[in-house]
């Protein structure tokens, strides 16, 4: 575990900067984690990922899979790549508080 | 005496029971390979100079050479007489909880297997081979990291490394093939399912209908333009084998038996790889010895696959559709530890205007930083990305646009790389590059 200090608040995350206490999260998080990333401000659509992610794993315990998010939010998928320019996994899974995923991610 | 002082040391070092587990693991693999190498390093030291861990870290504790003393050590204290008698004479080391940790910060926290060292060495010891029997050690006292352990767990009981459910896998696919029909402007253009009696089954790394399908797409508009008969299955698609990065030999090769069974299920001719290094490394190489058969059927790369394809004029590629320049990572499982190594610049080469090697390349070529199951194991990631320093700053020196590699690990660890060292390129799979540069065949009607 380590610690990761934004803007003067401080966050115990695992090595890859995922939080390790995934219910702590909450917006303020999300944004700041958005800056400290280079996602940078989120606007809309942003929003629209990271609560589909986080309501999915919530009620799933598991992140969905792109196609979902496309689904969910009308989004084209190149554009979830171009919003999250660390992808869905390290970026915007990252955002929405959910522990790291398995596999080559 | 000191000598008797060494034999009573010897005699009251206590084992615990999941020590004893590990030691039993090491004596069962002791053939004569392993002991060739085992007992074959004369120190020279070139191998520091080829790992990327300790030019990042200038750390003593990894130069690869030390890696194989550690374990050297270990084997020398409890399966040799001069071991046993007087540890301290012969470089014996007590097998306890410092050394054990020792152990895990080095086979686990710093070595990708990569096997670089042992190109240099020079006398050719197996140094990924000695790390991987301390990590199958290590499975014995399950203490395989927990980001790795879940990993190699989530395959075995959901059948894909990422654990997606068969039906959203299913829904995944079916999205994709009607995007392909709309693609190619074919309405009989298809991904097509569990289809038996193909000449090829194709294999997927999960994180491809997880999070990145493009390149599901790139392939499967590859296939449709080659004509191919192919098909791939629901139930067995993970090219990954992440049981061969922890050691555990029972896993991996049930996950192997998987793969030979849905074969022989879909009577398919060829297995097809998915771009992944350490997936063509554990299925094409090391399968068979864990399944103590040779396979009844062909297992070809994909890459392989679009090489054949080119040559045969199965497909028409035009590289003025690809005009930025590429530059190309080898992965270390598939070049140095695989042996495909041309191809991939033959198809490159077809399939872009501009290509540029980075050096050093080939057989010779660093890891990413990414490999042996380090993107799975948080705890070490800081290291990770330290050592991946070294192919941040050869991709900088090509100066190209895009970098290219056949392995979806070492994509993720190159976009990380992208990130931390600002190289503003864009990581692509070979077949993304390919499927940009497809002439496809003018429609009849």
């Amino acid at each position: 575990m380590t610690q990761l200090e934004i803007e003067g608040k401080v966050f115990n995350v695992d090595g890859d900067g995922f939080l390790v206490n995934p219910q702590l999260w909450n917006e303020e998080i999300a944004a700041l984690f958005a800056k400290h990333d280079g996602t940078g401000q989120l606007n809309e659509k942003h929003w629209a990922i990271i609560n589909f992610i986080r309501n999915h794993w919530l009620e799933n315990d598991m992140a969905p899979m792109v196609r979902k998010i496309c689904q969910n939010t009308g989004l084209r998928l190149k554009e979830i790549y171009t919003l999250f320019p660390m992808g869905p996994a390290k970026g915007a899974c990252k955002i929405a508080g959910l522990p790291k995923p398995d596999g080559c991610v | 005496m000191a000598g008797e002082k060494v034999i009573i040391m010897a005699k009251n070092n206590s084992l615990t029971e999941k020590q004893k587990k590990a030691l039993k693991l090491l004596k069962s693999r002791l053939n004569g390979r392993l002991l060739t190498h085992l007992n074959s390093c004369v120190h020279c030291g070139l191998c520091g100079e080829s790992c990327h861990y300790y030019l990042a870290t200038k750390n003593k504790n990894f130069i690869p050479g030390k890696k194989v003393d550690i374990v050297s050590s270990i084997y020398q204290r409890y399966h040799t007489l001069a071991g046993k008698v007087a540890p301290r004479l012969y470089g014996a080391k007590d097998f306890n909880d410092k050394t054990v940790e020792e152990l895990i910060d080095i086979v686990f926290g710093a070595c990708s297997m990569c096997g670089r060292c042992s190109v240099h060495c020079s006398i050719g010891v197996d140094v990924p081979y000695i790390v991987r029997t301390a990590r199958s050690m290590l499975v014995e006292m399950e203490l395989v990291s927990p980001g790795l352990q879940s990993t190699v767990d989530a395959a075995i009981n959901t059948g894909n490394n990422m654990g997606i459910p068969r039906d959203e896998f299913v829904d995944t696919l079916e999205w994709l093939s009607e995007d392909l029909e709309m693609e190619v402007e074919d309405e009989d253009a298809s991904i097509p399912l569990d289809k038996k009696g193909v000449d090829i089954l194709y294999t997927l790394n999960p994180r491809e209908p997880k999070f990145f399908p493009l390149s599901i797409s790139a392939i499967a508009k590859i296939y449709y333009a080659a004509k191919e008969n192919w098909t791939l299955s629901t139930n067995v698609y993970d090219v990954t084998n992440y049981a061969y990065f922890s050691g555990d030999d029972k896993g991996a090769k049930e996950l192997t038996e998987r793969l030979c069974d849905e074969m022989s299920k879909l009577e398919a001719k060829t297995l097809v790889l998915a771009e992944c290094g350490h997936g063509y490394r554990a299925i094409r190489w090391e399968g068979p010895n864990w399944i103590e058969r040779p396979y009844p059927f062909k297992v070809i790369s994909v890459v392989e696959l679009i090489g054949d394809y080119i040559r045969s004029c199965r497909i028409k590629l035009d590289p003025s559709l690809n005009k930025l320049p590429v530059t190309l990572h080898d992965p270390c499982n598939m070049v140095r530890g695989g042996g495909v190594i041309e191809v991939q610049r033959f198809v490159i080469k077809n399939a872009v205007e501009n290509f540029i090697e980075m050096m050093p390349n080939r057989a010779n070529n660093f890891c990413c930083g990414g490999g042996g199951g380090q993107l799975a194991m948080s705890e070490y990631a800081e290291r990770r990305i330290k050592s991946g320093k070294i192919k941040a700053d050869q991709i900088r020196k090509t100066g190209a646009k895009i970098v290219a590699t056949p392995c979806h690990n070492c994509i993720d660890q190159l976009m990380e790389l992208n990130k931390e060292y600002q190289l503003g390129v864009e990581i692509k799979t070979i077949g993304e590059l390919v499927a940009d540069a497809l002439v496809l065949e003018e429609k009849s009607n």
